[in-house]
């Protein structure tokens, strides 16, 4: 027993290095850039939480943060969780503006107003969609013994994604961007005594892409 | 002469074999008790003008100790108990202390000749229904909790000043490794969140209670020098 896991142990490890594959498509639409970058301004990234099958998943808007922060130090980017707390009621699924327009309303309440011009947010940038499971299919036993445990089968799956990334300006209350995003992959996990799962990264593909046009959008730099 | 000696290390395993069966009934018992979630989470203060009045809050026990259960219908799904009281609790507190200029709790339920302290009016809140949905129940991947409030506003000797009905809907979508209970914590969290929003943008929409406010704060500014 010990022996056929050695013998399995390293081609496992290989695999398990290896990924699924993932294909990917980013389509772009700017129509007015900051010529020098946000400057000292802030950014908040919010994910749309409207729809009532599904939820713009808080670890991608964290995801597309920390990418947009990590490529361009000179960034700053607000929490999430941190700018809704502050802004409670004003930005929970009841309550958060859909349109640019919707901003005059909120601004009208003097706290939200001072409260926002003390954070110099320049740009809202809103995520809309999800990653989905599209079709699974195989199957697996486990088994535990006296001599071990191992599994044996074959289990695959397909992931879906599909994001939409709406830039507003602050300042100027207008849209200035649209950025869209669409990645899938399919997802194996043999398992020969050991499970070796060769996971396709689809939400982060599609967040390194939706990322790196953010970034360009957004940083003087690239 | 008969008996038995043992040492101290036997006599404790021969208690661990004797408990072991016990032990493991208490185990499987426990497996068959319902799903409990006491919800916890934190509920920040609204962001907005305060209403220039003190409002006095009443919570019944009911409310305070609000607790939800559902009995499984079939064998394969598990019984439910979601206690919601605390937090529930919890977020009012955050929510009218954030909305008004003085919140003050009541001694006791506003009725004639009780003796409580004088405000200008008094908010009781109740849960009246609550409902949960989750995965294996529905074919969307989401879980949900829906509650529907019924809210009085009173006078401190219990007369009705305006009484209406409120919704609140929170949901969380299935994540990896996050169990049952953390997700339908979740949406009740995101339940309470909803239902503060709700009432924070509402509540001087309420036609009684904007004709309250229109009475109070008019003779508040016609005092005034």
């Amino acid at each position: 027993m010990i022996r056929t896991l050695f013998r399995t142990l390293p081609p496992a490890c290989l695999l398990a290095l290896a990924s699924g594959c993932v294909t990917s498509t980013v389509d772009q639409m700017v129509f007015n850039k900051p010529t020098e970058g946000v400057g000292d301004a802030t950014v908040v990234i919010l994910g749309r939480r409207h729809a009532s099958d599904y939820d713009t998943e808080p670890d991608f808007v964290e995801c597309v943060g920390e990418h947009i922060s990590d490529g361009d130090g000179t960034i700053k980017v607000i929490g999430e969780l941190e700018f809704i707390n502050t802004f409670y009621p004003w930005f929970e699924p009841r309550t958060a503006p859909l349109r640019v327009t919707d901003l005059e309303r909120l601004m009208r309440q003097p706290p939200v107003a001072e409260k926002l011009a003390a954070l110099n947010t320049e740009y809202m940038i809103w995520l809309d969609g999800s990653t989905e499971r599209t079709d699974s299919s195989g199957s697996m036993t486990c088994g535990i013994g006296p001599g071990g445990a191992g599994c044996f089968g074959f289990g695959t799956w397909g992931d879906d994604a599909n994001y939409e990334a709406t830039i507003w300006d602050f300042t100027d209350r207008a849209e200035v961007g649209r950025i869209s995003t669409t990645a899938s992959g399919q997802s194996y996990m043999p398992a020969v005594v050991i499970p070796i799962p060769i996971i396709a990264p689809v939400q982060g593909t599609a967040c390194d892409g939706i990322g790196d046009q953010l970034l360009q959008f957004l940083s003087s730099t690239q | 002469m008969s008996g038995s000696m043992t040492s101290a290390p036997d006599r404790g395993r021969a208690l661990w074999l004797a408990a072991l069966p016990a032990l493991l009934g208490l185990a499987l018992l426990a497996g068959c008790g319902p799903a409990e979630v006491v919800v916890k989470g934190d509920f920040p203060t609204p962001l907005m003008q305060k209403i220039p009045i003190t409002l006095g809050v009443w919570y019944d026990d009911e409310f305070a100790h609000h607790e939800f259960f559902e009995e499984a219908k079939t064998r394969t799904e598990s019984s439910w108990l979601v206690r919601t009281g605390e937090a529930q609790v919890q977020m009012w507190d955050s929510l009218l202390a954030g909305m008004f200029s003085r919140v003050v709790y009541m001694n006791a339920r506003p009725g004639p000749g009780q003796m409580n302290p004088a405000v200008d009016a008094v908010l009781i809140p109740q849960v009246q229904e609550l409902q949960y949905a989750i995965p294996a129940q529905t074919s969307v991947k989401v879980y949900e909790i829906w509650m529907r409030y019924k809210l009085e506003l009173v006078t401190t000797g219990g007369k009705p000043i305006a009484d209406w009905t409120m919704s609140a809907y929170g949901k969380t979508p299935t994540a990896f490794l996050q169990s049952d209970q953390e997700a339908v914590n979740l949406a009740a969290v995101m339940a309470l969140r909803d239902a503060g929003a709700n009432f924070a943008t509402t509540f001087t929409q309420v036609p009684a209670v904007r004709d309250f406010l229109q009475r109070k704060l008019g003779t508040a500014r016609e005092a005034s020098p």
